[in-house]
């Protein structure tokens, strides 16, 4: 009798262990699983900008003028963006299979370029984030502003 | 005018350092800035957003966040070096709770923070300028104040693409 009870409170117990995980599991999950939900597929159509200079207006930030300080910044690990067209700043994470968006080649490559890309858009606290999948464009560097801006910030 | 103003400042800031007393963030005079100080986990934002978790918060190669204890995520774009980020004093403490200082700055295009100082649970305060630590020791001990005029990923892009990006295209030789 006492052994029956202690199985039928064993039983109950990892009864209640398992309806407790179902529970708490997806919970316990945390915010990844739930920003993952959110992913949206965008095509993006703009200028590749560094994020600091450009947000901050701490100085002309944009096209041929500011070529240069935007490689200093990627370099530097400065986050990336695409300025839309829409005028939205969107922070690249990743692009195509490349394991780093950190001062890469590649990334220093487009710095000011006008590009078309293909991505998963997440939102999150007031920040477009992307991670690109696909480059499906890049016309190279045509927003012509150094002969208004000359080199920013330092000139030659 | 403004503009120049204030990136000298900071640029003056970057190359000599701040006050030695500071383990408090100091203004910067930009638009939308306040003075922040706040406790956070540090996390690669890619895996905290779409679940791509590679180990050690991509071991240099990810873009690294400051996730709050209600959820809310911090994209930390600046350090206290001149032209850098944010990654190398991060980085050692991923996964764990960091108290952050510096400067959050609510601009009209998107919010983001400069750090200036961190200090990992239960260890000691530390400016915010490890990019430049780390580029000295890899660049043979040279001083990091000037990285990027000395850097050779960088003298090899604009070496190749020129200073406005346009291979060819240079600048007039009074500028």
């Amino acid at each position: 009798m006492g052994a029956l009870n202690m199985k039928t409170q064993m039983l109950r117990l990892a009864l209640f262990a398992g309806l407790a995980l179902a529970v708490l599991a997806p919970l316990s999950a945390g915010p990844a699983d739930a920003a993952k939900a959110t992913a949206k597929r965008v095509k993006v159509t703009g200028e590749v900008i560094d994020t600091w200079c450009y947000v901050t207006e701490i100085m002309y930030a944009l096209g041929t003028a500011h070529h240069q300080c935007a490689v200093w910044c990627a370099v530097g690990g400065i986050p990336v963006s695409v300025l839309g067209k829409d005028g939205k700043v969107y922070v690249v994470l990743k692009i195509e299979d490349e394991e780093s968006a950190v001062a890469t080649p590649r990334i220093l490559k487009v710095q000011s370029h006008e590009v078309t890309v293909d991505g998963d858009l997440y939102v999150r606290d007031g920040v477009n984030y992307l991670i690109v999948t696909q480059v499906a464009d890049d016309k190279g560097v045509v927003n012509m502003t150094h002969e208004e801006y000359g080199i920013q910030p330092f000139g030659k | 005018m403004k503009r120049t103003s204030i990136f000298a400042g900071i640029a003056l800031a970057g190359l000599v350092g701040f006050a030695a007393t500071a383990n408090a963030a100091e203004e910067w005079g930009l638009d939308g800035e306040k003075i922040a100080r706040f406790d956070a986990k540090v996390v690669d934002i890619a895996c905290e957003l779409s679940g791509d978790c590679p180990a050690n918060c991509g071991g240099g190669k990810r873009h690294l966040g400051l996730l709050m204890a209600d959820g809310k995520l911090i994209l930390p774009v600046k350090n206290q070096d001149i032209f850098a980020g944010v990654i190398n004093d991060l980085l050692p403490f991923c996964g764990k709770t960091v108290t952050a200082d510096g400067l959050m700055i609510s601009s009209k295009h998107m919010p983001l923070f400069a750090m200036q100082f961190k200090r990992p649970e239960g260890g000691k305060w530390a400016r915010a300028d490890w990019f430049g630590k780390e580029w000295s020791k890899a660049n043979g001990g040279q001083k990091p104040g000037q990285w990027f005029k000395a850097d050779k990923r960088i003298l090899s892009a604009i070496k190749k693409d020129g200073v406005y990006g346009i291979p060819g295209l240079k600048p007039p030789k009074d500028e």
